[in-house]
């Protein structure tokens, strides 16, 4: 369930971290979802299992899944306005492109009608 | 828990160890890198009781290592230099390591030899190099030792076996709570799977650190301002390198990632982009610094 990249300057432990956010964002983790066990994504990923442990600690510090013992993590009920909690702090990313874009010359109007465009294909999804 | 206390070794004028200590926990993956002739293979010799010190000792669950069948009990070695008994298969030398070792696993043994595609009752001098390795992989993995220690044991090894070893590596960690050291001369061997790296030169412990501290502490920076600018523009950094080439700059930084961002971008810089470091960018900065300069040893190359 996790596509780990041992080459990518990103740590491992960041890569589970954001996969499990992106996984809760469009919906294929659900709420009381479980999550692979730490010894068996190792096993799976060949991934020293200590690492997956922090990620999973790390996860149940944002509360985003909660770790019964003996029983699994599973994700929690507020891991959707967790992760969206966080992904509003990309907004000055987004900024940051517009700022780009604007300098090369790309008008107002058609960067508002791409996101109009963006938003009209996600209506279309549901 | 292992505890090496200020161990030194020499071989006649080569200081191999050098006042080495390192305390290895529990459930640790382990990776031990360095040049050759660092000190590596040397050091898990000692380790593992093979060597005395000349000074400093060797603990494991707190038993001093040296002669004492209780603590070795606890150890499996692969050596990088592989032994058999003459004319041995490896059902034979499964009988002597579980002569010697109390939970040897024949349940293991048989299904390993199975997954590894091994004839237990061929001899095993008419096995090819990779496949002695993999026979003497299968027997320590075999031994269910709660400390086990590979000499470069995955640099023999085709990408396929190596996965696997892996696999059965994390699988006793995480089951077993075992304690595993891997040496290597590749960092990316080691990447996914230690937890903890250390670095070895000329017998002396450089560095070692947890890995992911390494990779989330340091991390390089590509920034460029307007305005001109020097290496004083940013004196409130821990600058370990810089470069600069016109208004663009290079430069690696120890610190809080995001609290260093939040510095640059107060700066207005015109671009800034932030990459966490490879471990083989950690390793090679550390060598430099050390006066180990790959560079310089090319040159030395040439002029032959």
């Amino acid at each position: 369930m996790f596509v780990i990249d041992v080459m990518s300057r990103v740590p491992v432990y960041e890569q589970i971290i954001k996969q499990v956010e992106e996984q809760v964002l469009t919906g294929i983790l659900k709420e009381g979802d479980k999550l692979p066990s730490v010894r068996s994504l190792s096993v799976k990923l060949s991934i020293n299992p200590n690492t997956i442990q922090k990620a999973y600690t790390e996860l149940d510090r944002r509360q985003m899944i909660i770790t019964v013992p003996g029983k699994g993590s599973f994700i929690s009920q507020k891991a959707v306005e967790v992760v969206g909690a966080s992904s509003r702090e990309k907004i000055p990313e987004l900024a940051k492109i517009i700022r780009d874009l604007a300098l090369a010359g790309v008008t107002k109007d058609e960067i508002i009608r791409n996101v109009n465009e963006v938003f009209d294909e996600m209506e279309g999804e549901e | 828990m292992i505890n090496a206390e200020g161990i030194s070794k020499t071989f006649e004028e080569f200081t191999a160890l050098d006042d080495v200590t390192c305390n290895i926990n529990d459930g640790c993956i382990y990776g031990m890198v360095g040049s050759n002739g660092a000190g590596k293979s040397t050091f898990l010799r000692v380790l593992s009781g093979i060597y005395k010190a000349d000074k400093g000792y060797a603990f494991i669950d707190g038993l001093n290592v040296y002669e004492n069948p209780k603590a070795k009990q606890k150890i499996v070695f692969v050596a990088d230099e592989l032994f058999f008994l003459p004319g041995a298969t490896m059902n034979k030398m499964a009988k002597l390591y579980s002569t010697v070792y109390e939970r040897f696993d024949w349940k293991r043994f048989n299904e390993l030899t199975k997954v590894f595609g091994l004839n237990p009752t061929k001899a095993i001098a008419n096995f090819s190099k990779g496949m002695k390795r993999q026979a003497s992989i299968i027997l320590a993995l075999s031994s269910r030792t709660k400390y086990m220690f590979f000499d470069e044991t995955f640099d023999g090894l085709d990408p396929v076996m190596r996965n696997l070893v892996k696999k059965l590596i994390c699988n006793d960690v995480a089951e077993m709570n075992s304690t595993v050291i891997v040496t290597s001369h590749s960092l990316r061997e080691l990447e996914d799977i230690c937890d903890h790296l250390a670095l070895l030169h000329k017998g002396g412990m450089v560095l070692d650190s947890d890995v992911l501290e390494l990779k989330t502490t340091q991390f390089k920076v590509q920034v460029a301002f307007r305005d001109e600018f020097d290496r004083n523009k940013f004196e409130n950094f821990k600058i370990t390198r810089y470069r600069q080439e016109g208004s663009v700059a290079n430069m690696i930084i120890n610190g809080d990632r995001e609290e260093t961002v939040a510095e640059f971008k107060k700066m207005n810089p015109l671009v800034l982009d932030v990459l966490p470091l490879t471990l083989e960018e950690v390793f090679t900065y550390e060598m430099e610094a050390l006066g180990y300069e790959f560079e310089s040893a090319l040159e030395v190359e040439k002029h032959e």
